[in-house]
């Protein structure tokens, strides 16, 4: 699983001289070029037939499909149901494997109390759990919540232990020479320099719900945009299974600009976020 | 001690020190210290006082015990024998600045301190050490010797009967050391707290302290007082007591 960060420096962002904006600009065009011509040859290759609509419907067709359901409001009432489970299991799961993490990061105590077996439970890919998962809980909410939060702990746990262990032990001495008591040192000091490290742990967290949720939501469901697809499944709608692949692509697009605004808001301290305010 | 001194030491300054402490009471009082790593021992029945409003330079070739005993008074480092009275939370600079880089100067300044200090303690604090205005910047702003400044503008605000300052200018640039010399002179003239500096460099000692102590194996081997020498012999005896021939 690739909860951690590769290296250290994942933080040091490569800064390049930026090139003059008309050129940034052209680029920045120039980078919609494929996607719109790829987008274009499709809708005419269906259009005149090349593509059975069964295999691949045009995207005008995906589009309208969008347009009914959004019409009638079934497409809202699914996505609401999905991110409703999103955010249960994210919150469950990111408190737990936060409260872990600081506990761990912070105490060679409580380390040695919980770390092992933290990292043996984490050995198993969640998904290889879902027959138990489905025994205990059997195929409801519980299940569904109960799988996002076991995906989303693991990654925020260890990064928020990483970041804490990362703290510059000569802070911790400040923290002791001013005369900082526990609640004041989590607070002043391990929570923020552990935040570029968290955020991290955020980012997988939230493509690893995701997944999670895309598997739970194809257990026996009747709401959710996995409800949507395999619906879809049963009357070979595969307009509307492209369309919620295109809505899972949006939302996780969506969970990396509020990770993204996160940071620019937590971490304006660190140069490499800092916006605007170069001197 | 069987070294070869020059000059004469002001061994029996008791005397002067009765005097001091008539008008000052003790920032710091320490007797009998003894420190040991494993069968080494670092600091080796010490005793030391000194007096609010008196700066003291602990001069010492690396490794002689000289941090060691500033961590003990700063509460870092738990002894293994004597007594050690002083105030419960003495001031520290240390080398490097310690700056939170994720609060901005204010908050830095007040660390520990909020509700006694406040945003106008931190912001007056700031403009005594010639950084007005910059309350709401950030860390990575500065230059090493402006965030020294914010460290010793941190270390002032609680009004310390005691600061430790160890060795919190040799990082920095020969102009900035000796604009923060002068800095550090009106800071402790203004705020009187007794100082203990830690340092290697005797022209420092030589610049600010009314007392410059010489540690050696865990002991302080001299004492000498500036005033009553002129600043070439002693800068020569101290050399010679740390064992740097001079010419």
């Amino acid at each position: 699983m690739a909860d951690v960060p590769s290296s250290h420096n994942s933080y040091v962002s490569s800064r390049q001289t930026r090139p003059s904006i008309s050129k940034g600009a052209l680029y920045r065009w120039l980078s919609w070029l494929v996607p719109v011509l790829a987008l274009l040859l499709w809708e005419v290759a269906a259009r005149i037939g090349l593509i059975s609509p069964q295999v691949l419907p045009a995207p005008s067709n995906v589009a309208e499909t969008a347009l009914d359901l959004a019409r009638t409001g079934d497409l809202f009432v699914h996505l609401g149901v999905s991110l409703l489970r999103a955010t249960a299991g994210f919150v469950i799961g990111g408190a737990i494997g936060l409260v872990l993490g600081i506990a761990v990061g912070f105490s060679p105590l409580a380390q040695a109390l919980f770390d092992r077996s933290i990292q043996m439970v984490r050995a198993v890919p969640f998904l290889a759990m879902l027959p138990l998962v489905i025994v205990w809980f059997g195929v409801g909410e519980v299940a569904k919540i109960f799988l996002v939060a076991l995906a989303v702990m693991f990654p925020i746990y260890i990064n928020t232990m990483l970041g804490i262990r990362q703290i510059d032990p000569k802070l911790m001495e400040l923290a002791k020479v001013v005369g900082l008591d526990w609640t004041a040192i989590v607070r002043r000091i391990i929570l923020p320099g552990a935040m570029p490290s968290i955020l991290t742990g955020v980012r997988y967290a939230l493509a690893h719900a995701w997944l999670a949720l895309v598997i739970a939501e194809t257990l026996a469901t009747t709401k959710g945009i996995g409800f949507l697809a395999m619906d879809a499944r049963e009357f070979l709608q595969t307009n509307v299974i492209l369309l919620t692949m295109i809505i899972y692509a949006i939302i996780g697009v969506a969970a990396d600009a509020l990770v993204r605004f996160l940071e620019s808001h937590l971490l304006s301290w660190h140069a490499n976020y800092a916006k605007g305010e170069q001197k | 001690m069987t070294s070869s001194i020059a000059l004469p030491q002001d061994s029996d300054v008791s005397a002067l020190i009765k005097d001091r402490a008539s008008q000052s009471p003790l920032a710091v009082s320490v007797r009998g210290l003894q420190r040991r790593y494993g069968s080494r021992v670092v600091i080796d029945a010490l005793d030391l006082d000194i007096h609010e409003g008196e700066f003291v330079a602990l001069l010492g070739e690396s490794g002689c015990g000289k941090t060691t005993l500033l961590r003990a008074l700063a509460g870092l480092d738990l002894p293994d024998a004597g007594r050690i009275r002083a105030p419960e939370r003495p001031s520290v600079v240390f080398q490097e600045p310690r700056l939170l880089p994720w609060a901005t100067l204010s908050e830095n300044v007040a660390l520990g301190h909020e509700t006694t200090v406040g945003r106008a303690g931190a912001a007056r604090a700031l403009a005594e050490v010639g950084l007005s205005g910059r309350e709401e910047d950030w860390p990575r702003n500065l230059s090493g010797g402006q965030a020294q400044r914010v460290a010793l503008a941190r270390a002032l605000v609680p009004d310390p009967a005691l600061l430790l300052l160890d060795e919190p200018f040799a990082a920095l640039d020969a102009l900035t050391r000796i604009k923060m010399h002068g800095l550090v002179k009106e800071l402790v003239a203004r705020h009187h707290p007794g100082v203990l500096l830690v340092t290697h460099d005797v022209d420092e000692a030589l610049t600010l302290a009314d007392r410059i102590l010489v540690m050696r194996s865990g002991r302080i081997a001299a004492s000498f007082q500036p005033k009553n020498h002129t600043p070439q012999e002693l800068r020569s005896t101290l050399l010679e007591e740390l064992g740097v021939q001079s010419h």
